[in-house]
């Protein structure tokens, strides 16, 4: 499932957010999506996934505009940085509630509870569980329609190293069953380790776009120019 | 070098303007002042009062002579028969009207809306002084007051506790639950899903409709009082709930956070119960209370629940609150699809 991006732009202020950015996210890409805090990383993410319109260009996920929310709905899943989830009721009734909304069988609630190792918890009141397991079933949310297009804001940020790595597995899996993956990181292991490309935004401009490989090389040698 | 509390002072004040909770410290002492400076001023400053007599029955003609000759202070006005004189009560067309009393013979019985109506004891007054003038004491032309409403006081204020529950759930509970959604970033993840923005926003004025529902049927069963016209008067109320139901929506959904939402309800829900509520009290506040949609709720479901009307008695009222309802409705749809201060 391929992302074409075209002039997208998106502002906040005069000088912050998203200026002219253009790229297109081939199917099965793992992409990380990197700059400084304001570089406009969340942003880009977000209007990707609908959260925000866009002031001018386009996004288009296999030829749909992505502002036709019933035609993209159920091709794209985001996850905010912090988990979005009725935090006074139980991981049940957060999965239950989202499952009827995408008009998905039960059955696949135990899927996600049994995949995502919730099954204990299935219970408990989310503002009782710990940061990494809301994170869980914030991702187990997204996942109760089987997006093919995966987009993560920040999923590691604060999180401890065995919550990191349990992360990083899951997108490997995702990665390894032919979901395409943008993820947002400040983190350089995290993208040496999981993205197959890198593009890096700097002030709202897209600075580099490449191979990870490429990245890690210029990076390595001499700082990438910014504007 | 400062102490941490007053520090900690500055930054909670600093938060209280962020987030407007200022203005309602503000707003409050001040609409309740400017409110009682009405209905104060109303005591000295009336205006004439309408009086109807029963043309078929016989007054004393010094009576009649003075009432028509402070035409100042009441306008008397002849009407055909009791049944008309209750009609054009409940029409505000009259404050009120003499009859011969039943019970006490040459004494008249004076019928108003509300016994407790500013307007009441200003007739009673201005008459008393009369019959001093004329007949130079004695006793009261008017033996007794009636009032077209039924039932005590408290039956009589049910109408003003049913717009308080309906307005503190369009204005105080839904603002604060729409702005939480939003603040949390769940609305935006509600939108992740196949759902329409439409769909949520008709969830919102449901829940608050069932909401202001439940209170008033508890309310009624409190008060175990039938109203006159239960389908009509069932009909008004949701329709009143459903108006400002969309219109707290649309509040909340100008709010970043709910602190701002609570704020900004109370800042419309005062407005919205105090003129009407007081309006019998102060010829300002009724002069401007029917231009608010809560008037057109309050006056309605009073009517109803002490009398039988027709529906299109209340066209004007019905059509107020359904096109306030429907244009903030509209209002919350385009700033919902505008993603407005959303995550």
């Amino acid at each position: 499932m391929n992302i074409e991006i075209h002039n997208l732009t998106k502002m906040y202020t005069s000088s912050r957010g998203l200026l002219p950015t253009s790229f297109t996210v081939k199917k099965g890409e793992l992409v990380a999506v990197i700059g400084h805090n304001g570089a406009g990383k969340s942003t880009l993410l977000k209007t990707i996934a609908g959260w925000h319109p866009p002031d001018s260009g386009s996004v288009l996920i296999d030829g749909d505009q992505v502002s036709d929310r019933k035609k993209v709905i159920r091709k794209i899943g985001f996850v905010p940085e912090l988990p979005s989830l009725f935090d006074a009721f139980s991981v049940q009734y957060n999965l239950t509630l989202f499952a009827r909304l995408f008009g998905t069988p039960s059955s696949r609630i135990e899927e996600v509870l049994t995949e995502f190792d919730l099954l204990p918890f299935r219970q408990s009141i989310v503002r009782n569980l710990s940061k990494g397991l809301r994170q869980r079933v914030s991702i187990g949310r997204t996942l109760l329609a089987d997006p093919a297009i995966l987009i993560f804001d920040e999923p590691t940020a604060g999180l401890d190293f065995e919550i990191t790595n349990e992360i990083h597995d899951m997108l490997r899996g995702f990665h390894a069953a032919g979901k395409t993956i943008l993820f947002t990181s400040h983190r350089a292991d995290e993208i040496s380790s999981l993205a197959t490309r890198v593009l890096m935004l700097h002030k709202g401009f897209l600075v580099f776009d490449g191979p990870t490989d490429d990245y890690l090389r210029a990076t390595a040698t001499e700082p990438i120019s910014l504007p | 070098m400062t102490p941490p509390i007053i520090t900690l002072i500055v930054n909670d004040l600093a938060i209280a303007v962020k987030n407007k909770s200022v203005l309602l410290i503000i707003f409050i002492p001040f609409f309740v002042f400017i409110s009682l400076k009405l209905v104060d001023q109303s005591a000295r400053n009336l205006t004439r009062a309408t009086v109807g007599f029963v043309r078929t029955e016989a007054f004393s003609p010094e009576m009649t002579r003075a009432l028509s000759a402070t035409g100042s202070l009441i306008h008397l006005l002849p009407i055909r028969d009791e049944a008309e004189g209750m009609r054009s009560i409940r029409d505000k067309k009259i404050d009120g009207f003499l009859k011969h009393s039943d019970i006490v013979r040459d004494k008249l019985i004076l019928v108003v809306q509300k016994k407790e109506a500013v307007q009441t004891l200003a007739i009673i007054e201005s008459m008393g002084a009369l019959q001093h003038a004329v007949e130079g004491g004695g006793s009261s032309w008017v033996s007794e007051v009636r009032s077209v409403e039924k039932g005590g006081i408290g039956i009589q204020l049910l109408p003003t506790w049913i717009l308080m529950l309906v307005l503190l759930v369009g204005f105080i509970i839904l603002p604060g639950q729409v702005a939480e959604e939003k603040e949390k970033n769940m609305l935006l993840s509600l939108l992740q899903t196949p759902m329409h923005e439409m769909e949520w926003l008709g969830a919102k004025v449901v829940s608050g409709m069932l909401l202001s529902a439940v209170a008033i049927v508890i309310l009624h069963l409190l008060s175990n009082y039938r109203p006159e016209h239960m389908g009509n008067y069932v009909l008004f109320i949701l329709l009143g709930s459903f108006c400002f139901c969309s219109y707290g929506v649309f509040l909340g959904l100008l709010c970043r956070n709910q602190a701002s939402a609570r704020t900004l309800g109370v800042i419309f829900y005062l407005p919205h119960l105090l003129p009407c509520a007081l309006a019998d009290y102060s010829p300002q506040l009724s002069a401007c209370a029917p231009y608010l949609p809560s008037y057109h709720l309050l006056e309605p479901v009073r009517a109803l629940l002490f009398n039988k009307y027709p529906l299109s008695h209340f066209a004007t009222d019905w059509l107020y609150l359904a096109t306030v309802g429907v244009i903030t409705l509209t209002f919350s749809y385009l700033l919902i699809k505008k993603r407005w201060l959303l995550s």
